[in-house]
């Protein structure tokens, strides 16, 4: 402010260009308590100190985060040698691609990787849209017994999915329990009623809005549904639009954003996800399973038999590119649509 | 259909946007719940056609307590986890998103990699990283984590100099610093969620505060602390639900291994008395939490 316009100071002299910003603050101080002037010192101060202190910590924690990927990427490249060299902490002294193409050969990569891209992908779309119709479901529209079903949603939510795995495992196996009726009338035909290792054990909760995680996915949807101004849709309903109409052409394109978001989570969900897929899948190819199995494939593709133990300081060259395998396609993805992560969830209506 | 009121034809529709998700809860939720809660009171073999079982009262949930060694010791030692984790993964990371909302150079990508760990942290990666490979057979599990985090912190101190000064005092460093691991790979999405907060608070609240000199302390405690409250609610669910599907959590893992046991009425009732016990706790925290929360409006 000093520097635009001539200050007054209450004595009437009419400060201003010519006076250095040193001398302005002394004329400032002049006016000012004890207090205020003690007050400014200390947030001074503190605007001096705390940049440095906020530096060391967020790189600190930035470190402890990256540590992991550093270290995948630094054992990716290594040779085996390199492990047992204690001069070698982070950079490899021998150069080599070798372990990472063991490590692709052993979890059988390309066709590992497009079956599980095709079955997230494929999983995650037709999740976002069920949820979303859902949520909408409940955001907008007042109906009996609402509260109750919705209890269910975050019944959902909280319930792991540790405790269900079981019985919904019998209710793929046996079909609902169609499966012995079928047997009954052609043993053959009941014989092929069995939905373990089929993709539909993923694609067929989803299809219901009862995928991986569906329960928040739900919740955030209805939470962004129901903050949409509600002029929105009265003028859509007298315009003549029935209500699903109304959704897809005037309230879906609002949330595109919102899709978005859900359908990344839902993406990486599906391709971290571990338990559901070891649970239903005995045969079928997904990265994390690969990479949970790593170890005796390892064996059996370096030396053709289950039984060999890598020595496990070595091992940890292997499992290391597994995981630099399993992880790179996510973080690529990461670092092109960054801004949808974490926009998204402030935008998705989540907070406030 | 058109003599109906409207509101009521309406009310169809929620009817019918709901539909597809109901038929699915019923098929792949609620008939599993219900029949988990009835294998924990039975005796169940699986056979043809699906799972066959006698009725046998409360003998599950007796046996699991006292004839299982691990099972009692593996709950006491989750919940006391969970209960003094929970709270510093909240302060942690309401402090990082406090620090993530002021203005600095590299603010974009501090944000990034504080919330990496969300797309890592709930795969079979992170059981790697965090050196646990135990269900695999791996030998190495104990490699992992000398590799990865003791050593390191070891590292530093003698880097710093003051290694071997006290050894209670590392004792404890060290404690914290091999956690520090996990709350930060725990604490994306809550990192978030109160930066989000965070960027709710109205300007005015902020100038009002400068206007009668509130230092950073007391503007912590007086205006940010007041305006999250509502999300410290939110994040503490998710952090109970994600401590659930860690890979490291014990019980579960006693679960996991019950059912590879045949053993499903056994590994029903351990599933639920885990699960009643960790619902009741987030029940009564809610309560208590929701006499301190601060709704602006209400």
């Amino acid at each position: 402010m000093a520097k635009e316009r001539p200050v007054v100071a209450p004595d009437g002299v009419v400060v201003g260009g010519g006076l250095s910003k040193k001398e302005i603050r002394k004329i400032h101080e002049r006016n000012m308590n004890q207090e205020e002037i003690a007050y400014l010192r200390r947030k001074e101060a503190i605007e001096k100190v705390w940049p440095i202190a906020r530096f060391f910590i967020l790189f600190g924690l930035c470190f402890i985060i990256l540590y992991p990927l550093i270290y995948m990427v630094s054992c990716a490249f290594r040779a085996q040698d390199d492990m047992n060299d204690p001069t070698v902490m982070w950079i490899p002294r021998h150069f080599t691609l070798k372990i990472l193409k063991q490590t692709m050969d052993a979890m059988d990569f390309w066709p590992t990787f497009g079956n599980t891209l095709l079955l997230n992908i494929g999983c995650s779309l037709v999740q976002v849209v069920t949820c979303a119709i859902t949520g909408y479901g409940f955001a907008r529209f007042r109906f009996k017994g609402k509260n109750l079903l919705f209890a269910l949603v975050l019944m959902q939510i909280l319930v792991p999915s540790q405790i269900i795995a079981i019985p919904q495992y019998m209710e793929f196996r046996y079909c609902l329990g169609l499966q012995p009726l079928i047997e009954k009338l052609d043993p053959a035909l009941g014989a092929k009623f069995n939905l373990i290792d089929s993709p539909l054990t993923m694609y067929l909760p989803a299809l219901m809005a009862n995928g991986i995680r569906a329960g928040l996915m739900i919740f955030i949807f209805r939470q962004f549904f129901r903050g949409l101004p509600k002029e929105l849709e009265d003028a859509a309903y007298l315009d003549g639009c029935g209500p699903f109409r109304t959704f897809v052409q005037v309230m879906v394109p609002n949330a595109s954003s919102s899709f978005l978001t859900v359908f990344l989570f839902s993406v990486v969900w599906y391709w971290n996800d571990f338990y559901v897929s070891s649970t239903f899948f005995t045969q079928n190819k997904t990265m994390a399973l690969m990479l949970k199995n790593l170890n005796t494939r390892l064996s059996l593709v370096l030396f053709n038999s289950a039984t060999v133990e890598i020595s496990p300081r070595e091992q940890i060259l292997w499992m290391e590119a597994g995981c630099l395998l399993a992880v790179l396609p996510l973080l690529i993805m990461y670092i092109f649509l960054q801004k949808y992560f974490t926009e998204g969830i402030e935008r998705s209506g989540l907070v406030g | 259909m058109l003599k109906m009121p409207y509101e009521k034809r309406k009310g169809l529709y929620g009817y019918g946007f709901i539909a597809l998700w109901l038929v699915g809860t019923i098929i792949w939720f609620l008939y599993p719940l219900l029949e988990s809660l009835r294998y924990s009171f039975m005796e169940v073999r699986p056979e043809k056609g699906g799972m066959q079982g006698s009725w046998i009262g409360l003998d599950n949930y007796i046996y699991v307590f006292t004839a299982d060694q691990n099972y009692s010791k593996y709950l006491v030692s989750v919940l006391i986890e969970t209960a003094w984790k929970t709270p510093l993964i909240l302060i942690f990371s309401l402090f990082i998103a406090v620090i993530l909302n002021q203005k600095f150079k590299g603010r974009t990508f501090a944000r990034a990699v504080f919330f990496l760990p969300v797309i890592i942290a709930t795969g079979p990666v992170y059981s790697i990283i965090n050196g646990d490979i135990s269900k695999s057979g791996a030998a190495s599990a104990g490699q992992f984590s000398t590799m990865f985090s003791t050593d390191l912190m070891g590292e530093l101190f003698q880097f710093i100099g003051i290694y071997g000064l006290s050894d209670k005092m590392q004792t404890i460093v060290e404690t914290v610093s091999n956690n520090i691991f996990g709350i930060v790979w725990s604490a994306g999405i809550q990192i978030l969620i109160f930066l989000a907060a965070l960027q709710n608070i109205p300007v005015s609240a902020k100038e009002a505060a400068q206007m009668e000199g509130a230092t950073a302390w007391e503007y912590f405690w007086k205006i940010t602390l007041p305006y999250v409250s509502p999300m410290i609610l939110a994040c503490l669910i998710f952090t109970v639900i994600d401590s659930f599907t860690a890979p490291d959590n014990l019980v579960m893992g006693r679960v996991l291994d019950m059912q590879s046991d045949w053993q499903y009425g056994h590994a029903a009732a351990m599933a639920w008395i885990y699960f009643a016990i960790v619902l009741a706790a987030v029940g009564i925290i809610t309560a208590i939490l929701n006499m301190f929360i601060y709704y602006e409006v209400e």
